[in-house]
């Protein structure tokens, strides 16, 4: 066998994945054993989460891979990228967080305005226009299709 | 098999007037469009345009309704395709190959292929249907909670063909799905609300959940770059190559053949029907392929698989909802309640007593499908623009749209909620390696699996073996199941062996 040269690297994203994977099964576990012990209730959820925790077990030695410098390069990415993506979950988080506060038809062109600068469109004028634009097309084409009231503040 | 006296009551129905004609192209022209939409599914859909049928005559309603349901199914297809969206659970594998053609250019030839297979699926599955109709009623009634679990389980174990690189991850994310897939209350009272969230007492929005783990968490990784498709010259529409893309469908009459034997039998399963039919046929036709390391990446058989079970599962449903007056899902619920309108019950005296009006549902939806084939191609034409969209455009604009979906389907913040959760946990397991279809199925079908174990054990007393000996059926789904794993397997290990005997031309 040949063997892989390189050095071993630590994936910490894919270590606290897997921490919140095996963090919310065991959670959850210990959850339904205390609402009831009886077959009826963990018949599939305790052995299907002990499966799952062996699984976890299996995966960990994954994150440790033994990559070339290459390898390495290849896969670093830009801070900046990480720093994009995550300020787009957290305005995505902040408007389904507001819809039923602030109204959707608020929620939507702040979030569009904030999505569309996050996702790379600089021109403020053309950002305004398709926000405004899109947001009373959704809000009157979708209110027309669908016949459950979304909350409104201005529209 | 077929009753000619009613054939012929039937051709003079629908021949007679012009009623049962009129609201075809309505009907199919609707579905389209609501089954494109992210976040409206094909029950939704229906639901709307339900007390519009209050007003028709029992013949037209059942035939608009049926047009929306027939047109929808293929409508789903095309988010699919174009931003790995999956409109219903119906169209989950669709996403595997059809976006990555996109990806890659060739959403044309992918919209193309799913609209020839969805169209041959339909007309095979009520030509099927027509003959079947009667045997397939009395099969359906013996199906108990084992051979459902039996279905389900080979569902789940089909993880196994859809994990990419890591065998453990793939079943890592079923069994994460199953374990979400079960909060709330189950069937025996037992009430699971870790977070102590009042809408979780009905467990995890589903739809929500598979919109954020399958689309957004894509669109949330697509953030650097520019368009759907990289190369400026491929995002063209063109009709040509969706004809094509046809014409491709029409090159693999056996993998629209398997797929549709498997969707109208998998279909008149109640509660499984086409979300696990599609799977199911993907998974055979992987097993079948000889360039099965392809699949995933974009291979247009995967799409033909898919597309031909969902499609011909509709058939399936309509048996068991016309023969049985059961509903297989939300759909046939629908058309159950629109027999009720009408003061129609449905089920087997329907059937005995109603034979003409059943052969006219099956020769309206023979005239459906043909035309869903000429609506359908205009209607590709026109979505397949979304190719065009910068992407810091498409991004922000179908995360609004999954939550304006996401809502009306929960009626409140628990959608949009689970949407954002399901997509970030979506985006991490993507960017790690972890097939999200898995976490999708498990997700779907934790909770029948929870229910028909339970019921199973209630049977039969916790003896299962001993229950398991004197159910027939039960034991041929689960032997098939043992073969096509064994199968797998063996495909498997020889495709590696092959590989490992090849030169070394990397790099």
């Amino acid at each position: 066998m040949e063997e892989k040269s390189g050095r071993i690297v630590v994936m910490w994203g894919h270590l606290l994945l897997l921490a919140f994977i095996a963090g919310s099964i065991l959670y959850y576990w210990l959850d339904a054993r205390a609402v009831s012990l009886r077959p009826n209730n963990l018949i599939l959820v305790q052995p299907t989460a002990i499966l799952a925790l062996l699984l976890v077990l299996a995966v960990v030695p994954q994150c440790f891979p033994r990559l070339s410098e290459e390898e390495i390069e290849r896969g670093t990415e830009p801070l900046s990228h990480f720093a994009r993506i995550g300020a787009l979950i957290a305005s995505f988080t902040a408007f389904a967080l507001s819809l039923e506060t602030i109204g959707f038809d608020v929620a939507t062109w702040l979030f569009m305005i904030v999505g569309l600068y996050i996702c790379g469109e600089r021109r403020w004028w053309l950002n305004l226009i398709f926000s405004t634009v899109f947001t009373v097309l959704l809000i009157y084409g979708y209110g027309a299709i669908i016949p459950f009231p979304f909350p409104l503040s201005i529209l | 098999m077929i009753e000619f006296n009613d054939v012929n009551a039937a051709l003079t129905l629908l021949t007679s007037s012009l009623d049962a004609w009129i609201w075809l192209i309505p009907g199919l022209a609707i579905g389209l469009f609501f089954g494109a939409m992210p976040g409206i599914s094909i029950t939704m859909a229906m639901a709307i345009f339900l007390p519009m049928t209050m007003y028709m005559d029992f013949l037209p309603s059942i035939i608009f309704l049926t047009a929306i349901y027939t047109a929808a199914g293929f409508g789903g297809s095309v988010p699919a395709v174009l931003m790995n969206i999956p409109g219903t659970s119906s169209a989950v594998a669709t996403t595997f190959d059809g976006y990555p053609m996109s990806r890659a250019g060739r959403h044309n030839e992918a919209l193309g292929v799913a609209l020839a297979a969805s169209v041959i699926g339909t007309l095979f599955a009520y030509i099927l249907l027509m003959f079947l109709i009667a045997p397939v009623s009395r099969v359906v009634l013996k199906l108990g909670p084992l051979e459902l679990f039996a279905v389900a389980v080979w569902g789940m174990l089909l993880l196994g063909s859809l994990t990419g690189r890591s065998m453990s991850r793939g079943l890592l994310a079923g069994a994460f799905g199953v374990l979400v897939g079960t909060m709330g209350m189950n069937t025996a009272g037992h009430l699971r609300n870790p977070l102590e969230l009042p809408w979780l007492f009905d467990g995890v929005p589903v739809i929500p959940a598979m919109m954020g783990l399958l689309a957004a968490s894509q669109l949330i990784g697509l953030i650097t770059t520019d368009y759907l498709i990289e190369d400026e010259a491929s995002r063209k529409i063109s009709l040509k190559k969706i004809i094509g893309g046809m014409r491709l469908a029409l090159t693999h009459p056996t993998i629209i053949l398997r797929g549709s034997v498997i969707g109208v039998l998998v279909g008149t399963i109640p509660g499984v029907g086409s979300s696990i039919s599609n799977l199911l046929s993907y998974s055979e036709t992987k097993r079948n392929a000889h360039d099965a390391d392809t699949f995933g990446t974009g291979n247009p058989k995967g799409v033909i698989a898919a597309e031909s079970a969902n499609s011909s599962s509709e058939g399936g449903a309509m048996a068991t909802m016309l023969a049985l007056g059961i509903p297989g899902g939300g759909a046939t619920a629908i058309l159950l309640a629109a027999f009720a309108m009408q003061n129609i019950v449905g089920g087997p005296s329907f059937i005995a007593n109603n034979k003409d009006i059943v052969y006219a549902i099956i020769f309206a939806n023979f005239a459906q499908a043909v035309l869903l084939l000429g609506i359908g191609l205009g209607f590709v034409y026109i979505a397949g623009y979304v190719v065009r969209v910068p992407l810091r455009y498409l991004i922000p604009s179908v995360l609004v749209v999954s939550t304006f979906g996401a809502y009306a389907i929960e009626g409140n913040a628990a959608g949009p909620i689970t949407l954002v959760v399901f997509s970030v946990i979506g985006w991490a397991m993507v960017r790690y390696g972890y097939p999200v279809a898995a976490a999708v199925v498990g997700l779907l079908l934790g909770s029948l699996l929870e229910q028909n174990l339970i019921r199973t054990n209630q049977i039969s007393g916790g003896d299962f073996i001993g229950y398991a000996m004197e159910r027939p059926i039960a034991l041929v789904i689960f032997a098939l199941m043992a073969i096509s794993m064994a199968l797998s397997a063996l495909a498997k290990h020889r495709r590696k062996s092959r590989l490992a005997n090849l030169p070394d031309q990397s790099m």
